[in-house]
């Protein structure tokens, strides 16, 4: 099949779990110890305020007549309304958004960034000192809790040599990109920006960097044992046509599957480094509902997880199926 | 289960290996020190010792300010003196805010991650294997079926699910007897060790998906091998058939997977107790989120130690997974995550 | 489902008011006045005046250890959420530093007959959105926080006094007059201005009837020194300078608050410059801020009491014994010492010792295990298993102390003891509950009285009409009454002191210390700490 035929594929794929990832979440409301009252309404609301909430959950209906509202109200973008804050939960929600999509990219691009290098050249100097350490590095880092190591970066990055800024988030990329308009604004921008994110997203990004870093070794070994590097360097193909142009998208492939089934590690050890960086983002949201009882905010959050996710795993299999035809045609 | 060949591979792999030894070191630690916890820990670990507090560890004489203060007239007055703190032999680790001894916890706390990790990882293969095993056996719209609410499980990243069903259902835990301090030995240390129940399902059910996936592709490869037609054509019992043929011939990437799996839920365990959301306090990511307050007042092993701990456990599994995975089978896929 | 749009910020006018007030007329009247310390203040006159155009840029961080629960100023309980909304809210009277009360929203107060207060409204006052101070908006402020069926059913509502209800053609309790508002109260009320200057925010009648309470609690509409210019909930929230504040105004053009349960989080923020004030420093900390070149320590004692209270209702704390076992199984002088290196005081009944009706004769519960061992023996109810909740980051060291306190009670050999550690909200969330029976069963809480007078910290958490309380007794709220209708200044001391006295004997709580406010301030800026734990940024200055 064609390519464009292989994503229409994907997508309705996509939207099917999507609908899965919502429908939990609508059963996950019947769950909650008490009634379903209790999942929306807090804890010192009186008899009024639940009546009404009852009323507005449509609790009265048949069960199948709830899940449509439900559904129907979703598509609108309406996720219900918060009692304990007092805010829509789409506002809410949609607001920390951007922070952890921030993180999540900056985490991927440097674990990326240095992994794959790293893992090529520790596979193709097996056995010297830079393929130990790397095998060390990659060994530890996913060995290591991220925010035990996140609070050991705070303490010697940003406490003992103030490099950078122990906590919080104080410019949005976005605002960084705007700012090239003119070079002051735009340097300091970006200088406060960078003093934000780099330790979090370090921390976030180093089990990631571990894996694929392994990954990418393992995988190029393998490759260049294969006889078709063999009869590549015997063609007289310069050493780095063989290694980068063959054996790496080789490996690749693979490693980029394993990249989207730990996707989910990612979007989840976000979650942490927020909570060690003080990193306003979903992460922040969702331990703050739990410990507020904000279900309604809660749900909301899930499903925006949900979504995410599934929307990248699309966007990962397109990336596959160009580096590598064979898939399309499953 | 395991066949003469594969056992070969194994000793093979794990003489030529140095890693391998060294892994295969550190869990039997970890293992023997969660096991006889009541033995081999110096002291009770929830005992605390207001004066004895924030003792440093073995080697490391400390010396800070510290600033003590009274009220006098209705206003607070302050001295800071230099204080030196000697280690005490009696607390090789050092002590923690509340004089509690660190090496007792750090020992107690490998029981705790231990038994989540191993008991974690059997109830997501519990579930995950016969759903996969029965996906791949018998294809259509079962295995589609199967695999599609697998893909929705898998849309929630483990530790966002894990979290928010903890906060749903509450951290329900059990505490079991001691079965040592039960029959008469070690009495100073404590009656009962809390398994945190909700933790431990929660991470079971967030986990199951990894197994379905390894079982499922080996299902689907071994269902048209010639034993498995011929036992159909004889009339075999569709069940006996998994069971019997397709699951041993399944066990090697289950097992590749499975010490993978317990290390990735260590992990988990130890991000949900940081977060608080553990039934026990005798964690080491309990530990670590309690130390993360003095790692800048220059306290830094209440919080260290407890991290080393963990990554001496996570390293060991893992290098006997890869012992086990560049043994049994070099290519098998076996980087299921948390 | 609200509008979103903040009326609030359209006018940008760099501009100060024309001729800023000076010095306000402190015209405290005949009648009480007491020593009562602080929350709210309207600009001090000792603080530096801006009065030219200079839009220089003064912009002060603080970060505390909760963020709020909501802008509504009258529907809360909670120190750090009065903190927020008094940067923009303003009562009728205000403290000082030293606690003396000063004129705000009222220029003149007086006890006009035994249980009525009159105060006299400040002229020219504009709420931010521009619309004028009116007598309807203060009588109607009062009423709302009060009254149950007007508005919202406030925690507040005992913090003014009790009011009588009107009855046939008797004359209102809240009356708006021309240019003044009178108060009735239900008995004498013999401590009323204290209270209305410690509480009693005003809000716009017009804006509160127009808008839901959502859109009350992500906005504001006061007559402080600041006005909201951004609110990021549960993350942060930015006031800006208010240019046309009647009294002084600030030399901070910008004020953010923000917060970190953790107090390492909150310690590197101010070392790393990224933070001015920070509450609560743990002791351990207290010599690294010292010894930075940014940042030094203040610490007064606060007129915050730290304690465990336990449910009168509910088994086994409706024993007095085993109430009063757990006071002596706690060794509260070790945990003072040690975790809080000094950084607070013994109590033994729910009165400060700086605060009217402490009583000095009562001695502190002694350590004493063996007899908290007999004392559980006796209440029946040996082999006991509690769990004590406490707040995380709220108060200095809080876990810790728990721990502690949990750990000496865990000890009796008859008694097992956990901790359940809960987010401060949620805490106070189950705390403030509408019926007891929804209460923690037994919990660490801290309440600060900045009133400083006993009933005042009686009345809500021991009373059994108070918005918080765990115990309902007869005795002690007979006591409370009479106190409350006593007008001779020293019959109601003693009163108060026979309440505490009886206090310390029936053990509601296990009396635990008085806090001591530690704060690390940048060197950047000069400020003096309040033992009300009021932050009042409007009296910052540059250094």
């Amino acid at each position: 099949m064609s390519q464009g035929r292989f994503v229409a594929k994907r997508v309705f794929q996509g939207v099917g779990v999507v609908w899965g990832v919502v429908s939990i979440v609508f059963v996950l409301r019947f769950v909650t110890p008490g009634s379903a009252i209790n999942a929306v309404a807090p804890l010192d609301a009186d008899q009024e305020t639940r009546q009404a909430i009852a009323r507005e959950l449509g609790l009265d209906q048949p069960l199948h007549v709830q899940y449509g509202d439900y559904l129907v109200s979703l598509l609108q973008g309406d996720m219900g309304f918060s009692y304990v804050r007092g805010q829509e939960v789409a506002t809410l929600v949609f607001s920390k958004l951007p922070a952890t999509v921030e993180l999540a990219l900056a985490a991927t691009v440097v674990a990326i960034g240095l992994s794959i290098p790293l893992g090529v050249v520790s596979a193709t100097r097996r056995n010297q000192p830079v393929d130990w350490l790397a095998t060390l590095f990659s060994l530890g880092g996913i060995s290591t809790p991220n925010f035990w190591l996140g609070i050991m970066l705070i303490l010697l990055l940003a406490v003992q040599f103030d490099i950078f800024q122990t906590s919080g988030r104080a410019v949005a990329a976005v605002e960084v990109a705007a700012a090239v308009v003119g070079p002051a604004p735009f340097v300091d921008r970006l200088q406060a920006w960078l003093a934000h994110i780099t330790l979090p997203a370090v921390a976030l990004g180093t089990y990631f960097m571990a894996l694929v870093t392994r990954l990418t070794r393992s995988g190029m070994l393998d490759e260049l044992g294969k006889p078709y590097v063999r009869a590549a360097r015997a063609k007289g193909l310069p050493e780095v046509v063989v290694r980068y142009k063959h054996a790496l998208r080789n490996t690749l492939i693979p490693v980029i599957t394993v990249l989207g089934l730990q996707l989910g590690t990612l979007i989840g050890g976000a979650v942490i480094t927020e909570a060690v960086f003080s990193w306003p983002g979903l992460g922040t949201l969702v331990i703050d509902s739990i410990n507020l009882r904000d279900w309604p905010v809660l749900q909301g959050s899930l499903i925006v997880i949900g979504t995410s996710f599934v929307l990248v795993n699309i966007f990962v299999d397109v990336v596959y199926s160009a580096l590598d035809p064979r898939v399309v045609n499953d | 289960m395991l066949s003469d060949r594969v056992r070969r591979n194994l000793a093979s792999e794990f003489r030529g290996s140095i890693l391998a030894k060294l892994g295969v070191v550190l869990v039997l630690l970890v293992v023997f020190v969660a096991i006889f916890a009541p033995f081999v820990a110096p002291h009770d670990p929830t005992t605390q010792s207001l004066d004895n507090a924030e003792r440093p560890p073995l080697g490391i004489v400390q010396t800070e300010q510290r600033t003590t203060s009274e009220m006098v007239d209705g206003e607070v007055q302050t001295v800071t003196e230099t204080v030196t703190i000697r280690p005490d032999a009696a607390h090789p680790l050092g002590t923690d805010g509340l004089g509690r001894d660190m090496l007792s916890r750090v020992i107690y706390g490998a029981r705790t991650s231990l038994i989540v990790g191993v008991l974690g990882t059997v109830l997501a293969a519990t579930v995950g294997v016969p759903v996969g095993l029965i996906a791949g056996y018998y294809r259509g719209r079962i295995d589609d079926g199967l695999m599609r609410f697998a893909d929705v499980s898998l849309a929630f990243p483990s530790l966002v699910l894990a979290i928010a069903l903890i906060g749903l259902w509450g951290r329900a835990s059990v505490a079991v007897p001691d079965p040592f301090v039960a029959a008469g030995f070690a009495q100073e240390m404590p009656e009962t060790f809390v398994l945190p129940g909700t933790v431990i399902v929660v991470v079971g059910v967030v986990n199951w998906v990894w197994f379905a996936r390894i079982a499922r592709g080996e299902a689907l490869s071994l269902r048209d091998q010639e034993y498995v037609t011929a036992a159909r054509a004889l009339g075999a019992d569709d069940s006996r058939i998994i069971a019997g043929h397709v699951l041993p011939n399944a066990i090697t990437p289950i097992i590749v997977l499975g010490t993978v799996q317990v290390a990735a839920i260590i992990l988990l365990e130890s991000s949900l107790s940081f977060l608080g959301f553990s039934g026990t306090t005798l964690s080491w990511g309990f530990d670590i989120s309690q130390g993360r307050d003095y790692v800048s007042s220059g306290q830094w092993w209440i919080a260290g130690m407890p991290g080393l701990a963990i990554m001496v456990a996570v390293i060991g599994i893992n290098l006997i997974g890869d012992w086990l995975r560049d043994a049994l089978d070099p290519g098998i896929e076996g980087e299921g995550g948390a | 489902m609200s509008d979103k749009t903040d009326r609030t910020v359209d006018r940008r006018s760099y501009l100060a008011a024309a001729g800023t007030a000076a010095a306000t007329a402190l015209a405290g009247c005949a009648g009480d006045t007491g020593g009562g310390e602080t929350t709210e203040t309207g600009t001090e006159s000792g603080a530096d005046e801006e009065t030219a155009t200079e839009p220089a840029e003064f912009g002060v961080t603080v970060t505390m250890g909760q963020m709020d629960s909501g802008l509504d100023p009258q529907n809360h309980a909670e120190t750090n959420t009065n903190i927020i909304v008094g940067k923009a809210y303003e009562g009728l009277m205000d403290r000082d530093k030293e606690g003396g009360i000063v004129a705000a929203l009222a220029t003149d107060w007086e006890r006009v007959e035994p249980g009525v207060a009159r105060f006299t409204l400040r002229d020219g006052v504009q709420f931010h959105s521009g619309d004028p101070l009116t007598a309807e908006d203060v009588a109607y402020s009062i009423r709302r926080i009060v009254f149950n069926d007007v508005g919202i059913a406030s925690p507040q509502s005992t913090d003014l006094g009790t009011l009588e209800p009107r009855e046939g053609d008797s004359p209102p309790p809240v009356e708006a007059g021309d240019g003044e508002v009178t108060v009735r109260f239900d008995g004498l009320n013999p401590i009323v201005f204290q209270l209305f200057a410690t509480n009693g925010e005003i809000l716009r009648q017009s804006w509160v009837e127009e808008n839901g309470e959502d859109y009350i609690n992500r906005n504001t509409n006061g007559t402080g020194p600041f006005r909201l210019s951004e609110y990021d909930s549960g993350n942060r929230v930015v006031f800006e300078r208010n240019d046309e504040y009647w009294g002084d105004v600030p030399e901070v053009t910008e004020t953010t608050l923000n917060a970190s349960s953790e107090s390492s989080t909150r310690v590197n923020r101010l070392l790393a410059d990224e933070s001015d004030i920070v509450t609560n420093v743990p002791p351990q900390e207290v010599a690294r801020v010292n010894e930075s070149d940014l940042a030094e320590i203040s610490s007064v004692p606060s007129t915050r009491i730290i304690f465990l209270q336990m449910r009168y209702d509910v088994e086994p704390f409706s024993s007095q014994a085993f109430r009063q076992a757990l006071n002596h199984a706690v060794n509260v002088e070790e945990i003072v010492e040690n975790v809080l290196n000094g950084f607070g005081s013994v109590t033994n009944q729910p009165t400060l010792e700086q605060f009217t009706g402490y009583n000095p004769d009562l001695d502190p519960y002694p350590y004493d295990p063996d007899r908290a061992e007999e004392l559980v023996e006796e209440s029946g109810f040996a082999g006991a298993e509690i769990t004590l909740e406490t707040p995380i980051g709220r108060y200095l060291k809080d876990v810790e102390i728990a721990q502690a306190a949990a750990a000496d009670i865990d000890e009796l050999p008859n008694v097992s003891c956990e901790v359940e550690q809960r987010e401060f909200n949620a805490l106070v969330q189950d705390v403030t509950a509408e019926t007891i029976e929804d209460r923690p069963h037994f919990n660490l809480l801290g309440w600060g009285n900045a009133e400083f007078d006993a009933s005042q910290t009686i009345t809500p958490l021991l009373s059994s009409g108070g918005d918080l309380t765990m115990l309902k007794n007869d005795e002690i709220d007979g006591l409370l009454a009479d106190a409350e209708s006593e007008a001779d200044r020293e019959a109601r001391e003693e009163i108060l002191q026979e309440t505490n006295a009886r206090l310390n004997e029936l053990a509601p709580w296990v009396f635990m210390h008085q806090q001591f406010s530690v704060y690390g301030t940048s060197t950047d800026i000069s400020w003096e700490p309040r033992a009300d734990e009021f932050i009042d940024v409007d009296t910052v200055s540059q250094m």
